[in-house]
């Protein structure tokens, strides 16, 4: 190899390997800025999101026509029971992994009253008698529920639905 | 010997630049994933969805982090009109739909930043629950700054050049189709300072 060669496939091969890391980090950090935003000093516990308007700034591309309510979930010390208080309007549960990837939605047309789930880690063994157990393919994430309320009284209203939420630690067995 | 360490520092040091500057590129000029175009509107059906690429992963994640997967909710873009213009604040359009095979349906408007356009019109978006629509369920909604007669309005106020739509169509229907005549149409009703 021609002395000036090599460093021109050194720089040919640095280029694709920053370009592949650079791509594949872009969701990662985003995810994990926005984990550590919902779930600021306490995790594992629905926040409701302020209502979407021109001033709101942490989510890009936001509808305004939503409910929005998050859990950023943790899953270091066990599996998470999650709640979905039911709503007279479409309301669905979407669950993220640290990678962006949206690995588990049910809606309202799919539960007969509320929405009832038992997160637990990927590969971890399930606890007992846990109702409609999913795996997140990842520790940490976010919880979503989206209710439709594309008015301020019907958001107001799902504010108040929003009383019966759970988003907590699975309790131990007794 | 100090040569060739500098020789070596400049070819990792050009080689970074060159990935920082191709990622990004990637990225930036990929908008909405970019994966599909029915008429002026583009798609990804991989949007949330565990089977992403990783950029179609990274580009939905900087331009719609929390996306529905395509089992819920159907995402389309749209960025320019029917001659290839970045949507503008001068011109006033009209999108004409049918009527769209799904439970619930919304279109919005967001600046080039990809927020809420920053006006006092709480015109950003409509959607399904509360737009006038004709016998056939399908409607027609104006873009412009200033809502006029419009049944059904987007305000642009203060979007400048170069804003967006975004149309989601929750639970389609299983005969909705991803196609240009499913989807609403954007046609250019006058621009000003343009004959």
């Amino acid at each position: 190899m021609s002395g000036t060669a090599k460093y021109v496939w050194a720089a040919l091969l640095v280029a694709v390997i920053v370009h592949l890391a650079l791509v594949h980090a872009v969701p990662r950090v985003m995810m994990n800025t926005a984990i550590e935003r919902i779930g600021g000093e306490s995790f594992n516990t629905w926040r409701p999101a302020p209502r979407v308007t021109a001033e709101s700034r942490s989510i890009p591309r936001p509808s305004p026509d939503f409910a929005y309510f998050a859990c950023a979930y943790d899953l270091g010390d066990g599996p998470i029971s999650i709640r979905v208080a039911p709503w007279p309007s479409y309301w669905s549960l979407s669950l993220y992994a640290a990678n962006s990837d949206n690995f588990f939605v049910v809606d309202d047309r799919e539960t007969d009253f509320d929405a009832r789930v038992t997160l637990i880690r990927a590969g971890t063994r399930p606890p007992e008698d846990a109702p409609n157990l999913v795996e997140s393919p990842s520790r940490r994430g976010i919880a979503l529920i989206r209710r439709l309320a594309p008015d301020v009284a019907s958001h107001a209203a799902a504010n108040e639905t929003a009383r019966g939420d759970i988003c907590a630690p699975m309790a131990p067995p007794a | 010997m100090w040569r060739r360490a500098a020789a070596w520092a400049a070819a990792l040091a050009v080689g970074a630049a060159l990935g920082l500057a191709s990622a990004w590129a990637a990225l930036a000029f990929t908008r909405g994933g970019g994966a599909e175009t029915y008429g002026p509107w583009s798609h990804n059906r991989h949007a949330g969805s565990v089977a992403a690429d990783p950029y179609t992963r990274a580009v939905i994640a900087r331009e719609g982090l929390l996306a529905l997967s395509a089992r819920e909710a159907l995402y389309f873009n749209l960025a320019e009109d029917e001659s290839g213009r970045a949507l503008d604040e001068s011109c006033i359009y009209e999108l004409s739909a049918p009527r769209l095979a799904a439970r619930w349906w919304s279109v919005t408007l967001y600046g080039a930043d990809d927020f809420l356009v920053q006006n006092t019109d709480h015109a950003p978006s409509i959607d399904a629950s509360r737009a006038l629509t004709n016998a056939s369920g399908g409607w027609r909604a104006r873009i412009s700054p200033v809502r006029g007669d419009a049944a059904n309005w987007l305000s642009s106020r203060n979007a400048g050049r170069g804003f967006t739509l975004m149309l989601r169509i929750y639970n389609p229907e299983q005969r909705f189709r991803r196609s240009e005549e499913t989807l609403p149409a954007l046609t250019t009703v006058s621009c000003a300072g343009r004959a």
